[in-house]
C-alpha cells in the first residue's frame, strides 16, 4: 500500500533486469515485514479499542445489573438448623442475598450434632470438600441484634417457603420478617382500669371474623411483652392497655391491613407536612424576630461605642430596640399558640393512627421458639407477603421502591429511604457551576485568542491555564475552603449577617461555595475548548467581515462566536461531566452526610445558596464506607451509582442535543 | 479522663438483659425519662467529629428533627481529630469523639475560650477485634499482648516474639502458615488513638497496617480477606466477620465482645460528645434539648439500634449534671 510511495521514482527508467530485482526485493520486504504493511497496527489499535470498550461496558453492565436488581423482591425462605447446646432447633427466615462456596474445617463438622454431622460429611465428600452457604437477610434487629446470618447448606434440617411470610419495611429498625398473627383495632383504656375496659368492650361490636379482646402488657422473664386476653379475665390483667377488635389469622389480618393501610399512610403524610412546613414556617418567623432584635442590639452597642447613650442616634436606636423587642414578644406569643395548635393536630393524627396495630409472630429466632411483636401501622412503610406475590405484584413493588428511592428523604442515617435531597443537590450544584464557568471561560478564551498579541506573556498564561487542568481536585477543595468559605464567606457574614454570629451563615461550606470551587476546577476545560473552537473559524471569514467594515467586536459577535458555539458547547459538556462526578473537593466545601433542607424552599428568600447540601457522589462514599449495616447498604451503593451515571449522562445528552441543533442551524446559514 | 473502672461501674448499673428470654437483646434503662418537646428551639445542629459516632449523631439528629422540624441539621464525621478544631473555630456546636481529648487539644481550646470543653458520655462502645468469619481464632480468643504483637512493631505489651502468621497466634492446620493481614484506621481517627493507647500499650503501629478511611471499610476489608484482622467499633459488625474474645493478660479468660460482658471486656470505652459550655452560664435551648434527647429513652434506643450499648440512668444523670442539665 504505502510501498509505492517509498520506492525510488527512478525505478521506472531502469533496465528490465534491475526492475525484476527491485520487484523481488520489494516482495521480500513486504512478506518479511508485516509492520511495513501496517497490518499489526490495525490489530493493535483495534485491540486497544476493544479492550477499552469491554472495560467500560463491563463496568456499566455491573452497575446496571447490581443496581437494577436491588429493589426486586426475593422469596422469603425459612430454614431450620440444629442448635448445638440444647438440641433444640434454630430457625431463620429471610431473603437470600448472597451465596458463597468455601472449604469448612473438620472442626466445624465435628462440632455438629451426630445426625447432621453425618449428612454434612456425605455432602462434603460428594462435592470434594466444598460446601455452599447462603447469607440470609433475617431482619428483626431489635430482637436478635443481627441483620444478616450465614447458613451453611449442610446444616439445614428443613427448608420451606412459607406462604404467609410477610416482609415489613419499617420507618425505623430496618426490616421485619414474620407471620401476621392478628390485626388489632385498639381503644385505649385509661389507667388500666378493668371496669372501664369491660364497659368499652360491651360498647364495641365485632364484625364478621373479629373478636373483642384485651391487650395486656406483662413483664415476664425480664422483658415486656404484649398479650391478648379474653375480656372475662380483665381482673387478672397486669397492666391493661386497651380493648382490641382482633382479626386473627394471617388472611384476615392481611385483609384488614389492606383496608386501613392507605388511610393510616395518608394521615402520616399529613402529619409529616404539619411537622415540616407548618412548624417550620412558625419557627422561621420566630427566628427572624429574634435576629431582628439582635441586629438592633448590635447597632445600638456600636453607636454607644462612639457616642454617649444620650445622643440622638442612640435614643433612636434604643426606641427601635424597644419596638423590635415588643414585636419579638408578640411573635413569641403567636408562635406558642401556633405550636399548640399544630401539636393538637399532630396528637390527633397520632391517636387515630395508634389505633391500628399489626401483631406479628417471628419464625423463631435463635434458641427461642418464636416471639410476637406489635407493629404500629404508621411505622410501616411497606409490607408484602413475598411468597404470594404474582409477577405483576413484584413489578409493582419494584417500581414503588424505585419511586421511594427517587422522591423520598433518607432515613436511618442514609441506609434506607430515598436520595431526593442528594439528587437535588447534585443537579443544582452542577447547573450553578455551569452558569458560572461558561461565560467566564468563554470571555477569557476570547481575549486570549482574539485580542491578546501572541508573545511570551500569552504563552505563559496559556501554559498556566493548561497546568490548572492538571492540579489535583482536592487542592481546589482546600482553596475553596480557605478562600471562599473562610475569607469571602466570613466577610459577607460580618457585613450582612452579623446578628447570626457566632453561627456562620456564609462562612462555612455551602452550595454556592461548592459551585464556585467546581467552576474554578472546570475553567481550564472551557477555556481550552473555546480557544480551539475560535481558532477553527477560518480567518477568511474574519477578513471578509472586516472588509465589509465591521469592527473587531462585531466580527467576534456575529461571525466568530456563532460558528464556534458547537465547539464551546463541547467544552461545556466536558466541564459538566467532570464537575458532576467530582467528590473530593466537595467534602471540604459543603457536601455533608445529612442535610434534608433543600437549598430552595417555600421560606423567604426561597433560594438559600449558603446551605450545606447532599451530593450523590458523596452519598455513595458515605453509604459504601460509613454505614453501620454495611451488608444492607452495599446494594444501595450500586443503585446510587446507577442513578448518578444516569443523571450525568442525561445532562450530557441534553447538551449534545443542543449542540447538534446549533450545528444544523449554522451549517445552513453558512452560505 | 475516663477510667476503665468507671466503665465497670457503668456496666453494672447498665440495664442489660443478660438473663432474659432473648439472648443478646439489649434493653434501655427504664428509669431514663421519656423525651418531651418544648418550645423555643431553633437553629442549626452542626456536628463535626468522630466517624465511629457518625451514624449515631445522624440518627439522633433525625429524631431531633422529628421533634423540631425547623431545626437544621448538618453532620460531618471524618475522624475524632477533626472535632476539637471545629469546636474551637466555632464551626460546630457538638464535637463527637471516640477518645478523650488530648491535653494539647484541651489547652488550645482553653487558650481561645478561657475554660475547658465538657465531655458528655453518651454511650458505650466495645472496640472489637474482627477476623474473617471462618477464622477459628474467634473461638479461641487472643490476649492483648498477642494483639499488640500482631499490630505493633514495638511490642510494648511484652510478647516475646512478633506474630506474623496465624500459626504464631496459636492456630494449627491450614491456618498455621497463613500470614496475617492487618487492617486499621487512619490517624485522624479516635479509634486509631484509643487502640494505640490501650491495645498497643502506646507502641507504634506496623507499617503493614492497611489504613482505612472508615470503620465500615475496616470491617469490609476483613470480610473479604481470609487472613485479615482489624479493629472497629462493635456497631459496625456484619455477618461476614467474627469478633475475637480478648483477655487482658496471657492466660486470663478471654472475654467476648458481647453486651453481657461489657464490665470485663478490656477495650470498652465511652463514646463522647464534647460541648463548649461557659461555666456559670446555661446552655442554649438547642444544645440543651439535643443532649436531653440523647439521654432519653428514645435517644438510648437509638444507641441500641446502631449497635452500641446504652448508658444507665446514673451515668446519664451524672454526665448531664456536668453541663448543668437535671433529669
Amino acid at each position: 500500500m504505502s510501498d509505492t510511495a517509498s520506492s525510488p521514482p527512478a525505478s521506472r527508467d531502469t533496465e528490465p533486469a534491475t526492475l525484476e530485482k527491485t520487484i523481488r526485493r520489494r516482495r521480500q520486504r513486504s512478506s518479511s515485514s508485516l509492520f511495513a504493511a501496517g497490518e499489526p497496527m490495525v490489530w493493535l489499535t483495534g485491540g486497544a479499542l476493544v479492550i477499552c470498550t469491554a472495560m467500560v461496558a463491563g463496568l456499566l453492565a455491573l452497575v446496571f445489573w447490581k443496581g437494577g436488581v436491588t429493589f426486586w423482591p426475593l422469596p422469603v425462605i425459612r430454614v431450620e438448623t440444629p442448635v448445638l447446646e440444647d438440641g433444640g432447633s434454630q430457625v431463620f427466615m429471610g431473603e437470600v442475598t448472597r451465596v458463597d462456596t468455601f472449604r469448612p474445617e473438620q472442626s466445624v463438622v465435628d462440632a455438629l450434632p451426630e445426625a447432621i454431622a453425618r449428612q454434612a460429611e456425605t455432602q462434603l465428600r460428594d462435592r470434594a470438600g466444598e460446601a455452599e452457604r447462603r447469607l440470609f437477610r433475617t431482619g428483626n434487629f431489635k430482637l436478635t441484634q443481627n441483620h444478616f446470618r450465614w447458613v451453611t447448606d449442610f446444616e439445614i434440617a428443613d427448608e420451606i417457603q412459607p406462604e404467609w411470610a410477610l416482609v415489613i419495611e419499617r420507618l425505623e429498625w430496618g426490616r421485619f420478617y414474620g407471620f401476621p398473627e392478628a390485626f388489632l383495632e385498639l381503644t385505649p383504656v385509661a389507667g388500666g382500669d378493668a371496669d372501664q375496659a369491660r364497659a368499652i368492650a360491651s360498647g364495641l361490636t365485632a364484625t364478621d371474623g373479629q373478636e373483642i379482646k384485651l391487650l395486656d402488657r406483662r413483664f415476664e422473664n425480664g422483658a415486656e411483652r404484649d398479650v391478648l386476653i379474653p375480656v372475662s379475665e380483665a381482673g387478672t390483667a397486669h397492666n391493661l392497655q386497651a380493648v382490641a377488635l382482633v382479626a386473627s389469622g394471617p388472611e384476615a389480618a392481611w385483609e384488614q391491613f389492606g383496608e386501613h393501610r392507605d388511610a393510616v399512610r395518608d394521615r402520616w403524610h399529613e402529619r409529616r407536612d404539619l411537622e415540616k412546613f407548618d412548624t417550620g414556617k412558625v419557627s422561621h418567623e420566630q427566628e427572624q424576630a429574634r435576629l431582628a432584635v439582635r441586629a438592633v442590639e448590635l447597632e445600638l452597642s456600636k453607636i454607644e461605642e462612639r457616642q454617649s447613650a444620650k445622643s440622638a442616634a442612640a435614643v433612636k436606636a434604643a426606641a427601635k430596640l424597644e419596638q423590635a423587642r415588643t414585636r419579638f414578644a408578640e411573635v413569641e406569643k403567636w408562635a406558642l399558640a401556633e405550636f399548640d395548635r399544630i401539636r393538637i393536630d399532630i396528637d390527633n393524627i397520632n391517636q387515630q393512627n395508634a389505633k391500628f396495630q399489626l401483631l406479628m409472630r417471628t419464625a423463631g429466632e435463635g434458641a427461642i421458639a418464636s416471639e410476637t411483636t406489635l407493629i404500629p401501622l404508621d411505622q410501616i412503610v411497606r409490607a408484602y407477603p413475598a411468597n404470594r406475590l404474582s409477577l405483576g405484584g413484584k413489578v409493582g413493588l419494584y417500581l414503588a421502591r424505585w419511586k421511594e428511592f427517587l422522591v423520598d428523604e433518607p432515613r436511618e442515617a442514609n441506609a434506607e429511604g430515598g436520595v431526593y435531597p442528594a439528587i437535588f443537590g447534585t443537579v443544582a450544584m452542577t447547573l450553578i457551576m455551569s452558569i458560572l464557568v461558561v461565560p467566564f471561560g468563554v470571555l477569557a478564551a476570547l481575549y486570549l485568542r482574539e485580542y491578546a498579541k501572541a508573545g511570551p506573556l500569552v504563552s505563559a498564561v496559556r501554559i498556566a491555564v493548561n497546568n490548572l487542568a492538571g492540579v489535583p481536585s482536592i487542592v481546589f477543595g482546600v482553596f475553596g475552603l480557605g478562600f471562599f468559605c473562610y475569607v469571602m464567606g466570613a466577610s459577607i457574614d460580618e457585613l450582612f449577617f452579623a446578628a447570626n454570629l457566632p453561627n456562620p451563615t456564609y462562612g462555612k461550606g455551602g452550595l454556592l461555595w461548592a459551585s464556585f470551587t467546581l467552576a474554578l476546577l472546570t475553567l481550564p476545560v472551557v477555556i481550552v475548548a473555546t480557544e480551539e473552537a475560535v481558532a477553527a473559524v477560518p480567518s477568511s471569514m474574519r477578513e471578509g467581515s472586516y472588509a465589509c467594515g465591521a469592527s473587531k467586536w462585531q466580527t467576534i459577535q456575529r461571525i466568530v462566536l456563532p460558528r464556534a458555539t458547537p465547539g464551546i458547547i463541547t467544552g461545556f459538556i466536558l466541564a459538566l461531566a467532570r464537575g458532576a462526578g467530582e467528590v473530593a473537593p466537595l467534602m471540604l466545601v459543603g457536601a455533608v452526610k445529612l442535610a434534608p433542607e433543600l437549598p430552595i424552599d417555600g421560606i423567604f428568600p426561597f433560594v438559600h445558596p449558603e446551605r450545606s447540601f447532599m451530593h450523590l457522589g458523596f452519598h455513595i462514599y458515605d453509604v459504601g464506607f460509613q454505614s453501620q449495616n454495611s451488608e444492607a447498604a452495599k446494594p444501595m451503593v450500586f443503585t446510587t451509582t446507577l442513578l448518578l451515571i444516569t443523571i450525568v449522562a442525561s445532562l450530557n445528552l441534553a447538551t449534545i442535543w443542543l449542540r447538534n441543533r446549533l450545528r444544523r442551524k449554522f451549517a445552513s446559514g453558512q452560505f | 479522663m475516663i477510667k476503665v473502672r468507671n466503665i465497670a461501674a457503668a456496666a453494672a448499673a447498665c440495664a442489660l438483659l443478660a438473663t432474659g428470654p432473648v439472648a443478646g437483646q439489649v434493653k434501655v434503662d427504664d428509669k431514663l425519662p421519656t423525651y418531651e418537646t418544648v418550645s423555643g428551639v431553633a437553629g442549626t445542629i452542626k456536628s463535626v467529629g468522630s466517624d465511629t459516632l457518625n451514624n449515631l449523631m445522624t440518627l439522633w439528629a433525625e429524631k431531633f428533627k422529628e421533634k423540631y422540624p425547623s431545626v437544621q441539621v448538618e453532620i460531618e464525621g471524618k475522624g475524632s481529630s477533626t472535632a476539637p478544631p471545629a469546636l474551637i473555630a466555632g464551626a460546630s456546636n457538638f464535637g463527637p469523639m471516640s477518645r478523650a481529648m488530648k491535653d494539647k487539644e484541651m489547652d488550645e481550646f482553653e487558650k481561645k475560650f478561657g475554660y475547658k470543653p465538657i465531655a458528655v458520655q453518651t454511650s458505650i462502645d466495645m472496640l472489637a477485634v474482627y477476623v474473617h468469619k471462618d477464622n477459628p481464632i474467634a473461638k479461641a480468643g487472643l490476649s492483648l499482648q498477642q494483639v499488640d504483637a500482631m499490630f505493633s512493631a514495638t511490642r510494648k505489651g511484652g510478647n516475646s516474639s512478633d506474630i506474623g502468621t496465624w500459626g504464631d497466634a496459636g492456630l494449627s492446620g491450614n491456618w498455621a502458615n497463613k500470614s496475617i493481614s492487618l487492617y486499621g484506621r487512619n490517624s485522624a481517627s479516635g479509634t486509631y488513638g484509643y487502640f494505640k493507647k490501650h491495645a498497643l500499650f502506646k507502641g507504634d503501629y506496623k507499617d503493614s497496617v492497611k489504613e482505612q478511611p472508615g470503620s465500615s471499610s475496616v470491617v469490609q476489608g476483613v470480610a473479604s480477606d481470609l487472613g485479615g484482622v482489624g479493629y472497629s467499633g462493635l456497631g459496625y459488625k456484619t455477618a461476614d466477620v467474627a469478633t475475637v474474645p480478648l483477655a487482658k493478660k496471657h492466660g486470663d479468660e478471654a472475654i467476648p465482645a458481647s453486651p453481657e460482658s461489657v464490665a470485663d471486656y478490656p477495650l470498652a470505652r465511652f463514646l463522647l460528645v464534647y460541648v463548649n459550655k461557659q461555666p456559670g452560664k446555661d446552655l442554649d435551648p438547642l444544645r440543651r434539648e439535643f443532649l436531653k434527647l440523647i439521654f432519653s429513652k428514645e435517644g438510648q434506643e437509638v444507641v441500641v439500634k446502631d449497635g452500641y450499648l446504652p448508658v444507665s440512668y446514673d451515668i446519664a444523670k451524672k454526665t448531664l449534671a456536668g453541663v448543668g442539665i437535671d433529669i
